[in-house]
């Protein structure tokens, strides 16, 4: 059996492909803000006096880095209707279960560039009076996201390429319709390379990013 | 709509949930066996002076890290096949994508750990009359192996994590097993469950090591 490969064919095909694109954008997106908003208030939980507190998130935390994402997804399908007996759809189970994975990731990033606020600060917080939600906001959040920026690209990259699961719980993303149409068309491999290339495209810059904000970061904060 | 929890069912397979962990754990295994010194190799080529041997390296490893595991798995299902007119056993297969997604992660690991060892080591091997392949071996390789290490144990993890995509192209590890499973039982809050906490009972410890070693190195 011999393959003849012809990428000519795609051309029918790249409003498909655009749509499934736009598709992983949205979800990739929609979780990236729920995720890091989630995964600042974890981090700050994990930092808690409070015992329970701490334990709750750190549970959490270890639990979403210690299983694959594809278990949490399809506990979050097949499982929690059940339990909540309620239905709740294959957007939503992605949505969810990508932005507990993202929220998950990202505390430990937050949770690291917090470490490195020196502890003068929380001093001078105190000298000057600045308690409470205003620490958080005016001198914590803007130094924890300034030294997190590029471990947070790099968290979203991954964000992104974890996105393909979702084509697992039937969201028509760009690796499902890839796949669909690979196997209506019996051109696995046309279409499957043009999936991973635009995956790729848009991946490879952003992780290009990463190192070079590294750098210019290092230098501005010296740390 | 009500849902009693009983693990009766998921607990009487657990046959066919441990012949699934098994495969998970021998593709994890062979991938990061692989994974570990191949990518050293790969990163030794990624650093050489010359562009012939630098820029395939280079390309290799941003193609596998800018591109969803899940696609490389399938791709490499389908199109390996197709276009190069070869049937391997589907585990071999699996192994093979695994592994040439941790060669690349790992291979990166290595250059920022090598990249971390002071110029002065260099010129100190170069004063002592070591060639090239005794200053590789000698100095480089132990350094850059305990420098990598909580990077290398922490992608190791993540590959455990990533071998459950296979379930996708129906290789029958843990996970594609926990899911015939639950169709099989109409039960599937107890096998996902009972899936998800073996993965994390044995990703667990090794989380704990590598938490270890970093803080090991810090005081280093």
């Amino acid at each position: 059996m011999s393959y003849t490969v012809d990428f000519l064919f795609l051309a029918n095909y790249w409003d498909a492909l655009l749509n499934g694109l736009m598709t992983t954008l949205g979800i990739t997106g929609l979780c990236l803000v729920l995720g890091l908003g989630l995964g600042f208030v974890v981090a700050l939980m994990r930092l808690s006096q409070n015992v329970v507190v701490r334990s709750v998130s750190t549970v959490y935390v270890e639990f979403f880095r210690g299983t694959p994402v594809l278990i949490q997804l399809f506990w979050i399908f097949f499982c929690l209707p059940l339990v909540l007996g309620i239905e709740i759809g294959n957007f939503m189970s992605a949505v969810i279960a990508l932005t507990l994975y993202m929220g998950a990731i990202v505390s430990e990033t937050f949770r690291s560039s917090l470490r490195a606020i020196e502890k003068d600060q929380m001093d001078a917080c105190v000298a000057l009076g600045i308690g409470g939600f205003t620490k958080v906001i005016y001198v914590i959040l803007p130094q924890a996201i300034l030294r997190a920026i590029p471990t947070l690209l790099s968290n979203s990259v991954s964000l992104f390429k974890e996105s393909a699961l979702v084509s697992a719980v039937g969201m028509s993303d760009l690796m499902y319709i890839g796949q669909n149409i690979s196997s209506i068309t019996f051109k696995p491999v046309e279409m499957l390379t043009a999936v991973a290339v635009i995956y790729f495209l848009i991946a490879f810059p952003l992780t290009r990013s990463v190192s070079l904000l590294e750098r210019k970061l290092i230098h501005k904060i010296s740390l | 709509m009500s849902y009693d929890i009983d693990f009766f069912y998921a607990l009487r397979g657990i046959d066919q949930l441990l012949e699934g962990l098994k495969i998970t754990l021998t593709l994890s295994a062979v991938s990061i066996i692989i994974g570990v010194t191949l990518g050293f190799v790969v990163c030794l080529l990624l650093m050489s002076r010359s562009r012939l041997l630098s820029f395939p390296a280079m390309t290799f490893i941003e193609i596998f890290r800018c591109t969803p595991a899940l696609i490389q798995i399938v791709w490499i299902f389908y199109c390996v096949p197709m276009l190069f007119n070869v049937f391997l056993d589907p585990i071999v297969m699996g192994i093979l994508a695994l592994s040439l997604n941790l060669i690349a992660f790992n291979a990166e690991a290595y250059r920022a750990a090598i990249q971390s060892i002071p110029k002065a080591h260099l010129d100190a091997s170069v004063a002592l009359g070591l060639s090239p392949l005794q200053t590789q071996l000698y100095v480089i390789l132990p350094q850059a192996v305990r420098l990598a290490l909580p990077v290398l144990v922490t992608n190791g993890i993540s590959i455990f994590q990533q071998s459950a995509l296979v379930a996708i192209v129906a290789i029958e590890d843990l996970m594609y097993m926990g899911k015939m499973l639950s169709t099989e039982t109409y039960r599937p809050i107890e096998t996902f469950t009972l899936v998800a906490l073996i993965y994390f009972a044995i990703a667990l410890p090794a989380m704990f090591i590598s938490n270890r070693l970093e803080k090991r190195l810090k005081v280093a």
